[in-house]
């Protein structure tokens, strides 16, 4: 009798748990529609662009893993960085306040934005690619990037791109690439997989290297670059030149934002921001 | 001799590395105008890293514009069954590590793609095109792409690239594109909950690939537990010692390793002792980690353990002639095994659970695949699938702490299983042990 009684209350359990499980979906999705009707139709049509919905009115709210100096970085309590002024400027040419969210892992960034609700944009150096068009939208490309790797200097990895993969391909070395990175994609597409291994931040990774932990890091070039000025006995190896382009991630369901967006960013590069803002950060001048 | 032979050698050599020469100098007639310095493919095979042939996947091709050539159009070939058809394809023009914007065209065709640059691609550009959704041969084997290009003096072949290693498709991945196909799971996934947390097709793979990762976990805990429980009594020892630099040792030990997080004990591990040159295998750290931690955890479980026997056994092992190193091996020891049983089996399922930090390491365990297969994946699946993994030990042991720490219940209200019990059948045992436990409550009271 005892048995039964507890078989009985363990289906009731897992009943309970599936139906807080649908609930809980259908759940998401109402009230995120709800709001986008009530936005649309209460809300005017703040840019000649289009309208757009945002999480808070007036406020343009930015995720981003804040952790990839220097385009952003979590200084002091706050964000700072190339991406940071960049997502400030477009705000401010909006009539809207930005705002960011704390760091969050970059591989969660593109969910986050998908499923909506907590950040309007993603803004954390995302090189623009056909697979993640799949998921989100892109904005108009903000600034072009390549890829680096950086190896513990004098560590015997050096010569041309064949010759390092050639190194980096040996048995027990390790890889190290920010998860969901094109890092890790030319890391996986050019090195055995059991060599590659993804991690939350870019320091974890640096650290790893030069600590002699990790043989390797494969990141984006501006980052590679400055990480090895802050680590000394790190050095860029090899930079392959792969002309990827940063762009803004937008959810799919809100097109009138990319577009205000990009409107904005055409501005920016008319009044001579976004030229002011690469040399403040990377010393390029156009 | 060995004179004239080596001077025989070098003349040779001179005259090799002449006619050598003279071919570099004739190369601009014979060599490529467009060089192919690279094709490769992205791994498909959903938590592997092969190329899958009849599978979407992205095909990588770069070629650089040689000295005075001006090109106009590429065409990539891929062997008979492979196919253009449906692909998006980005086209890079780079200057060193500058971008150069090139209007182009793209035709995909078939087992042909054509690219054609409205203005000519000139001498020293990298251009690089990335098909994304192209598919190899399905019946796999060594690919290699080949093409032509068009330059000023019209049409000429392409070198062909290394080949690129593509499989036929596996069981698996025939289960995958099956599921894919079924329209159950096609409305399951539909679901944004479902879809993300429970999807069909990653619980799958999660399952075929999540296992040496697994395995890991548990030859990590199975090492480091041992181990944990001799330091742990050790300390346990030191804390109840009456020496008192013993005693302080242990409560240093004790109070520094239970009172920060085990993620910070691993990064201090990991990053620091390579930093003083100390430098031990990752796997090796990870156990001695988890051993050094839990042994804290077990020292205090071990203490309580051994001050939870009463003085009287002290006094009736002092009265009987034992000393005390006898009396804490015969007496006390097997006393406090039996009552800090079930604590330590607790203890156990955290060590075994902790070792998912070790992953923020690089170990490459149950969650370094999980969040592997995530980071490729974007979904939440794979994790999903580790904690069925963790439940399959974590379980079942806390069964067993429930069932032994009610036996022990029963016990110590006087009620413990008796010789008599045994002999008859389980459902009447269990009734009388009932009665007896009530019969014991009462005396009790």
């Amino acid at each position: 009798m005892k048995k039964h009684a507890s078989i009985l209350a363990i289906g009731a359990c897992l009943c309970a748990a599936l139906a807080c499980v649908v609930l809980v979906g259908c759940g998401n999705n109402q009230p995120a529609s709800g709001t986008d009707d009530a936005a649309k139709t209460t809300e005017p049509a703040t840019t000649a662009s289009g309208d757009y919905t945002l999480v808070t009115d007036g406020k343009l709210i930015v995720a981003s893993d804040l952790d990839f100096p220097p385009l952003d970085s979590f200084e002091n309590g706050k964000a700072q960085g190339f991406d940071v002024e960049l997502s400030e400027a477009i705000a401010s040419k909006m009539g809207l306040e930005c705002e960011y969210l704390p760091p969050m892992n970059f591989d969660a960034i593109i969910p986050l934005i998908q499923q909506g609700g907590k950040a309007d944009i993603g803004n954390s150096a995302f090189s623009i690619t056909d697979e993640r068009k799949k998921e989100i939208d892109f904005t108009d490309a903000y600034l072009d990037s390549n890829l680096g790797i950086a190896v513990k200097k004098d560590g015997g990895i050096s010569g041309d791109e064949a010759a390092i993969i050639e190194a980096l391909s040996a048995d027990g070395v390790i890889v190290a690439v920010q998860a969901g990175t094109t890092g890790q994609d030319w890391a996986e597409e050019n090195l055995p997989k059991d060599n590659v291994r993804p991690f939350d931040s870019v320091t974890n990774c640096i650290t790893g290297v030069s600590t002699g932990k990790f043989d390797a890091f494969v990141a984006d070039l501006p980052v590679i670059g400055y990480q090895c000025t802050q680590f000394t006995d790190c050095e860029v190896c090899l930079e392959i030149p792969t002309g990827e382009q940063y762009g803004i991630v937008v959810s799919k369901d809100n097109p009138g934002l990319t577009s205000a967006i990009n409107d904005a960013l055409a501005e920016l590069e008319e009044d001579g921001t976004m030229a002011a803002l690469k040399e403040k950060w990377f010393g390029i001048t156009e | 001799m060995g004179h004239t032979d080596r001077r025989r050698q070098r003349g040779l050599l001179v005259t090799l590395c002449a006619v050598v020469c003279a071919f570099v100098m004739l190369a601009p007639s014979t060599a490529w105008g467009l060089t192919t310095s690279k094709a490769t493919a992205r791994p498909n095979e959903e938590g592997g890293s092969s190329v899958i042939g009849g599978l979407p996947t992205r095909l990588t091709w770069e070629g650089t514009v040689d000295d005075g050539e001006e090109v106009t159009a590429v065409t990539l070939r891929l062997p008979e069954g492979g196919s253009f058809d449906g692909a998006s394809t980005k086209v890079t023009v780079l200057q060193g590590l500058t971008r150069s914007e090139l209007a182009t065209e793209v035709a995909p065709e078939g087992p042909q793609l054509k690219v054609t640059f409205v203005d000519p691609a000139t001498q020293g550009l990298l251009l690089r095109l990335e098909v994304e959704g192209m598919k190899f041969p399905a019946k796999g084997g060594d690919v290699v792409v080949e093409g032509t290009y068009v330059n000023q003096d019209g049409e000429k072949p392409l070198a062909a690239s290394k080949p690129i290693a593509t499989i036929a498709n596996t069981p698996l991945q025939s289960l995958l594109a099956s599921l894919d196909a079924n329209p159950v799971v096609k409305a399951w996934n539909s679901s944004q909950f479902l879809g993300m947390f429970f999807k069909p097709q990653l619980l799958v793979t999660a399952f075929a690939t999540l296992v040496p990762g697994w395995f890991l976990c548990l030859v990590i805990v199975l090492v480091a537990y041992p181990i944990a429980i001799l330091l742990g009594l050790v300390f346990a020892l030191m804390k109840i010692s009456r020496h008192r630099v013993l005693r302080a040792i242990a409560i240093v030990y004790i109070n520094i390793l239970r009172g920060t997080p085990l993620f910070l004990q691993i990064y201090i591990m990991f990053f620091g002792l390579p930093m003083m040159n100390i430098n031990i295998d990752n796997n090796v750290l990870g156990v001695i980690v988890i051993a050094i931690n839990a042994s804290a955890y077990l020292a205090e479980i071990f203490r309580a353990g051994i001050e939870s026997i009463p003085p009287g056994q002290y006094e009736a092992a002092a009265s009987l002639g034992m000393g005390h190193m006898m009396t804490m091996l015969n007496i006390i020891l097997p006393q406090t095994v039996r009552r800090v049983m079930p604590t330590v089996t607790s203890d156990f399922i955290t060590s075994y659970k902790d070792t998912s930090l070790l992953s923020s390491v690089g170990v490459m365990e149950l969650m370094m695949f999980a969040k592997n297969l995530t980071s490729v994946s974007g979904n939440m699946t794979p994790y999903v699938a580790a904690a069925i993994f963790y439940l399959i030990v974590t379980l079942p042991l806390i069964k067993v702490v429930t069932t032994v720490e009610k036996r022990m219940a029963k016990s110590e209200r006087g009620g413990g299983a008796r010789p008599k019990v045994k002999a008859k059948d389980v459902a009447a045992a269990e009734a009388e042990q009932d009665d007896i436990a009530l019969g014991g409550v009462v005396d009790a009271q």
